[in-house]
C-alpha cells in the first residue's frame, strides 16, 4: 500500500480508537462511582463537535505561538503513528515524541496567559518524572533485547515470548506512563481540576478540537506501544482486548484514586521507578533475565 | 489496515445513529430500564456474529454497525441487548474458529 495512504488509514483508526477507548475509559469511572455515564461515543462527538465551534481567542494569548502550538501537538503524535504502527521504528524517536509533547504541554499554558494556563505550564516540568521511568523501561527493553527497534523487538518476542515475563517491572514503569496520561489520573498535575482544565483552559473551538484529536492519537499510541513491545506479536484482536483491557484498568485506578498533590505525584512517580528501576537491574545483573 | 479502519468508521456511525434514535424514542430523565427489548437483542447478536464470524468486509461492516446501533443507546438503554450479542457472537467465533463464509 502506498506510504501516504498508509499513515491516513492509520491516523484515522488511532483517532477512532483512541476516542472509542477514552470515551470507555469515561464510561467505567462514571460506573465505579455510581454514575450512568455518558455513551463510549460521546468522546468522540465530543471532539468533532469543537471543529465547528466558534473559536474565541483571548486578549491575554501570545497569538502565533498560541494558534501553532495545537498543531505541533497534532504534529508530533501523527509522528507517533508513524514511528510506531507504520513503520514500527526506533523507540528512542517515540521517547522523543513524548519528551517533545511535555515541551509543547508547557509551551501551550505558557501561551495562553492566563494564570491557569500558566500554572498548568509549571507543573508540566515537574510532570516531566514520569519520563524518567519511561526511559529507564526504554533502556531495559535495549538491554534485553539488543534493539530499539520495535519491529526487531516484535521478532525477539516470536523466539523469546512476551517481554512482560521477563521484565515485568519495566512494563510496570511504563504502565506508569500510560496511567499518568490518562485523564482523571492521580498524577495528571496539569491538568488538575485546580486549574480548571489546565494548559487546555483558554483553547476554543477548532483549537480545542486538534487538542482533543491529539489526546486520541496519543492515548491510542501509547496503548499500541505498550502492548507491542511487552505482550509480544499480538493480532489485531490481541490489540483490541489489550487496549480494552488497559483502559478499564486505568479507567478503574482513576475512578478511586484521588488527584496527588504535585509534590507527592513526583516523589509516587520517582519511588516506584527507582524500585522498578532497581529490581530490573537486580534481575539483569543476577541472570534472572536471560 | 483498509478494513479496520472501515470497521471502526461503521461502528462509530452505528454508534451515533443508535444515540440519535434512542434520544428520539426515550426523551425521560435517565432510567436504568430492566426490560428485555428482543427486536434489539437480535439486531445486537446479528450484529456482533456478523461483525466477528463473517470474515467478509461489507457483511463485517454492516455486522459492526448494527452492534454500534444497540450498543450506541442512551444511557441505560441497549446494555442487556449488547451484552447478549456479544456472548452470543464470542461462543459462535470460538466454535467454528473459521469464518462463516469460508464453510
Amino acid at each position: 500500500m502506498n506510504l501516504m495512504a498508509e499513515i491516513l488509514i492509520q491516523v484515522i483508526i488511532a483517532f477512532l480508537a483512541g476516542s472509542l477507548l477514552l470515551g470507555l475509559h469515561r464510561k467505567v469511572m462514571a460506573r465505579v462511582q455510581k454514575r450512568p455515564g455518558p455513551p463510549i461515543v460521546q468522546q468522540l462527538i465530543h471532539s468533532l463537535k469543537f471543529f465547528f465551534k466558534e473559536t474565541a481567542f483571548p486578549k491575554t494569548v501570545s497569538k502565533v505561538f498560541y494558534i501553532g502550538i495545537v498543531f505541533i501537538l497534532a504534529l508530533i503524535w501523527v509522528v507517533g503513528v508513524i514511528v510506531g504502527p507504520v513503520a514500527k521504528d526506533s523507540l528512542l524517536i517515540l521517547f522523543g515524541v513524548y519528551a517533545v509533547y511535555k515541551i509543547v504541554e508547557h509551551n501551550s499554558g505558557s501561551s495562553s496567559g492566563s494564570p491557569y494556563g500558566k500554572l498548568s505550564c509549571v507543573r508540566a516540568v515537574l510532570s516531566a518524572a514520569t519520563e524518567l521511568p519511561l526511559f529507564a523501561a526504554i533502556v531495559f527493553v535495549y538491554m534485553v533485547t539488543g534493539t530499539m527497534n520495535i519491529g526487531e523487538i516484535i521478532t525477539y518476542q516470536s523466539v523469546h515470548g512476551p517481554l512482560i515475563y521477563s521484565i515485568p517491572l519495566a512494563a510496570l514503569m511504563f504502565f506508569m506512563l500510560i496511567l499518568t496520561k490518562s485523564p482523571y489520573s492521580p498524577f495528571a498535575i496539569t491538568k488538575d481540576k485546580v486549574l480548571i482544565s489546565g494548559f487546555e483552559t483558554e483553547h476554543f473551538g477548532f483549537l480545542r478540537g486538534f487538542m482533543l484529536f491529539s489526546e486520541a492519537i496519543a492515548w491510542y499510541v501509547l496503548l499500541w506501544v505498550f502492548l507491542t513491545i511487552f505482550f509480544g506479536p499480538l493480532n489485531a484482536v490481541g490489540y483490541l482486548i489489550g487496549m480494552i483491557v488497559i483502559s478499564f484498568v486505568t479507567g478503574f485506578i482513576n475512578a478511586t484514586t484521588p488527584l496527588l498533590s504535585p509534590n507527592h505525584s513526583v516523589m509516587t512517580q520517582i519511588t516506584i521507578g527507582a524500585i522498578c528501576f532497581a529490581g530490573t537491574a537486580l534481575m539483569i545483573f543476577t541472570g534472572v533475565v536471560a | 489496515m483498509l478494513d479496520y479502519m472501515i470497521y471502526l468508521i461503521t461502528f462509530a456511525a452505528g454508534s451515533i445513529l443508535g444515540l440519535l434514535y434512542s434520544y428520539k424514542q426515550h426523551g425521560e430523565p435517565f432510567v436504568a430500564v430492566t426490560k428485555f427489548n428482543v427486536p434489539f437483542a437480535i439486531v445486537s447478536i446479528a450484529g456482533w456474529v456478523l461483525g466477528f464470524c463473517s470474515g467478509n468486509v461489507i457483511l463485517s461492516a454492516i455486522g459492526f454497525l448494527l452492534a454500534g446501533f444497540v450498543m450506541g443507546e442512551r444511557p441505560g438503554y441497549g446494555r442487556k441487548e449488547t451484552a447478549v450479542g456479544l456472548i452470543i457472537a464470542i461462543i459462535v467465533y470460538v466454535l467454528l474458529k473459521r469464518p462463516l463464509c469460508m464453510m
